[in-house]
């Protein structure tokens, strides 16, 4: 198991150094959007975090990596319990 | 190359979601049968690194971005079926929470980045046959990840193209090429970062890694 928490712990490093460095521009997908002249209508559901801020946080950076945690432990969390289910039928 | 709501037409959004499901209803009984409960925490992890590796765009060229899939990756860690799970909850995640892709078009982001990325497996396996070397397990991998991120766009290009939205600006004619030549070299982005990876993990010792590339159905 402690292999595994070294493992979560970098990664959380990582993103916190990371994160100041992405890339801002377009990816593949908008960018060709862009040229076709289709535009990305604002969606109408409101999610929680949409665009990995956190409303509320004003600080830029903190915001986004307040995000990118939550996001690491809700999918963490869900993998957990996916991984349970999934492999239920084998005890060990 | 996650797609938002509104950008593809009702038909091939049911269409994605039903081909996806197939896929990993499929996926489900594949690993019912193998896996056995201590993937569980290498599953959780791994997700959680492609999910922060997603955030992480790279500048790629002429004010375009790019960033990790991490489809081969899951795969060779996991294998193809949970692999493909282990994506579905990352992109769960970005649509529910994030914004980052949309729910009616989620089958299709599913499709492209979840199921072709555990797919990729089989590319890996099938070039490194029964070869142990590491210089020939980089090149599988390399191959796999730009392979499957370009797959991965073509069925992007495809959805595009065929939805309505996209068919003043020319179809699939248009969109294709034009997302392929993006993620040519979005793609090799990612083959160097995979095999860099996965190299560097399969020569560690550590416990960790003791099940890597034997959980569904081994590579060597």
């Amino acid at each position: 198991m402690n292999g595994y928490i070294k493992a979560l712990i970098l990664i959380l490093v990582s993103l916190a150094i990371l994160i100041p460095l992405a890339s801002s521009s377009p990816d593949g997908l908008e960018k060709v959007a862009e040229t076709l002249g289709v535009d990305e209508s604002e969606s109408s559901v409101t999610s929680l975090m949409s665009d990995y801020v956190v409303p509320g946080v004003e600080n830029e950076y903190g915001s986004t990596l307040l995000a990118g945690v939550a996001g690491v432990f809700l999918v963490l969390g869900a993998a957990l319990v996916l991984g349970k289910s999934m492999t239920k039928s084998i005890k060990q | 190359m996650h797609i938002p709501d509104g950008f593809l037409s009702i038909i091939i959004c049911v269409t994605m979601y039903v081909i996806s499901m197939g896929f990993l209803i499929w996926s489900w009984k594949k690993t019912k049968n193998v896996y056995s409960s201590s993937v569980t925490p290498m599953l959780a992890v791994s997700s959680a690194f492609v999910f922060a590796a997603q955030m992480i765009n790279f500048p790629i060229m002429l004010g375009t971005s790019g960033h990790l899939v991490g489809g081969t990756f899951l795969a060779v860690i996991l294998g193809p079926y949970a692999a493909m799970f282990s994506m579905t909850i990352v992109l769960m995640m970005q649509a529910l929470i994030f914004a980052d892709g949309g729910l009616s078009t989620f089958g299709a982001n599913v499709f492209n980045m979840a199921v072709i990325g555990g797919l990729s497996y089989f590319i890996v396996k099938l070039l490194t046959r029964k070869s142990n070397s590491n210089g020939r397990f980089f090149l599988s991998v390399f191959a796999a990840s730009w392979i499957s991120m370009l797959l991965g766009a073509l069925a992007c290009g495809l959805q595009l193209g065929f939805s309505p939205l996209f068919s003043e600006a020319g179809g699939v004619l248009a969109t294709v090429p034009s997302i392929l030549l993006w993620h040519i070299v979005i793609g090799l982005g990612e083959a160097v970062i995979t095999a860099t990876l996965l190299t560097q993990l399969k020569r560690m010792p550590s416990i960790v890694i003791s099940n890597f590339a034997n959980i569904g159905g081994g590579l060597n």
